[in-house]
């Protein structure tokens, strides 16, 4: 059971978990705590510094690779099925949880760099969302993918980060300078400048959106998940989700400028 | 005066250039705004600009590579141990 990736998309089941963090003792029992409109903290360029360090980037990174899944990990129980880790770990075995889990945390932790912006935020929330599933897994009946149903613990908790977050003012974000990605070898220096201008004001007009939009354009086209299952994991339907993306597209499209668009991004 | 409708096509026009790109009109909406396209630089040029936008965002962050803090599981660790916060059935 390989992690949906853009070219990859795995169907899903129209029935929805539910999450930990929407279990009633929970604070945070809507899956939309900051809905379109609302004001959203901005990561400011020291924080994205911090957030990004030389691991970026790294030699051979492929993004759309697939990442092991809990049936292949690294150094653990080969033999083991996700199903039957799933199941142990329901029944308290907090070593087949992490085996679980452990498939996908590199993915999930760049999910929350990109939803935070903020590498020490981005790795409390982390130990949070992996503390709420254990807390929750055995609630967790196989509706959705486990990946999907710890992807929705994420957003929750960034989306729960986000609004405690106090409102700082607006800076660089996710596409700034110190993530660019490298350059076609053949463009030449004009070209390279204009496509590191435009990740620039990507970057800008991410960071200025609201979590709700913010989330919505990195599940589908950062993380590029299908709408269905951006949509479960957001937790609301599609349509909805439709409709935050759109307008997510529109806002940022607005912020950079079809000129820039067209001429560096084309 | 313009061209009764004329207004009207280029506002929704506007506004759908997501759902076109995306796919998300039905047949009738989607050869309304191509149509409209044709004879609109702006919106012809909108189409453009949001297939760059969609294209543009993918990887766009370079991340890919990053790994989890080793501490991820900290918290799920004495939680385990403990049993006080370990799975709770439903």
């Amino acid at each position: 059971m390989t992690p949906p990736s853009r070219g990859k998309r795995a169907p899903q089941p129209a029935v929805t978990e539910t999450p930990a963090t929407e279990r009633p003792a929970a604070d945070t029992t809507t899956t939309d705590p900051a809905p379109a409109g609302s004001t959203a903290a901005h990561p400011t360029a020291a924080d994205l510094a911090a957030a990004h360090p030389t691991a970026v980037g790294s030699p051979g990174s492929d993004p759309g690779a697939a990442h092991p899944t809990a049936a292949e990990p690294s150094g653990t129980d080969p033999g083991a099925t996700e199903a039957s880790l799933v199941a142990r770990a329901q029944a308290g075995d907090v070593g087949a949880f992490e085996q679980l889990s452990s498939a996908y945390a590199d993915r999930l932790f760049m999910l929350l760099l990109r939803l935070l912006g903020d590498r020490a935020e981005a790795e409390d929330v982390a130990q949070e969302v992996m503390l709420r599933a254990w807390q929750g897994i055995a609630s967790f009946q196989g509706r959705s993918s486990y990946f999907t149903w710890l992807y929705r613990i994420a957003v929750n908790e960034a989306n729960r980060a986000l609004g405690k977050r106090a409102r700082r003012p607006a800076g660089v974000s996710i596409g700034a300078t110190e993530l660019q990605l490298p350059s076609s070898p053949a463009d030449d220096p004009s070209r390279q400048a204009e496509v590191s201008e435009l990740r620039l004001a990507l970057g800008r007009a991410l960071a200025e959106l609201p979590p709700a939009l913010r989330a919505a354009i990195v599940l589908r086209d950062v993380e590029g998940l299908s709408t269905q299952e951006a949509a479960e994991i957001a937790g609301v339907s599609q349509a909805a989700f439709k409709s935050r993306l759109h307008q997510a597209r529109l806002r940022v499209r607005a912020a950079v400028g079809d000129e820039a668009l067209v001429t560096a991004g084309g | 005066m313009g061209v009764p409708g004329r207004t009207d096509d280029h506002r929704w026009s506007q506004q759908h250039l997501s759902h076109y790109v995306e796919g998300d009109l039905r047949p009738r909406a989607r050869r309304r705004l191509e149509r409209h396209a044709r004879d609109c630089v702006d919106c012809g040029r909108g189409i453009r600009a949001m297939r760059a936008l969609v294209y543009s965002v993918q990887g766009l962050d370079g991340l890919a590579g990053v790994r989890a803090p080793a501490t991820i599981f900290d918290r799920v660790r004495p939680a385990g141990a403990g049993g006080s916060s370990s799975p709770r059935r439903a």
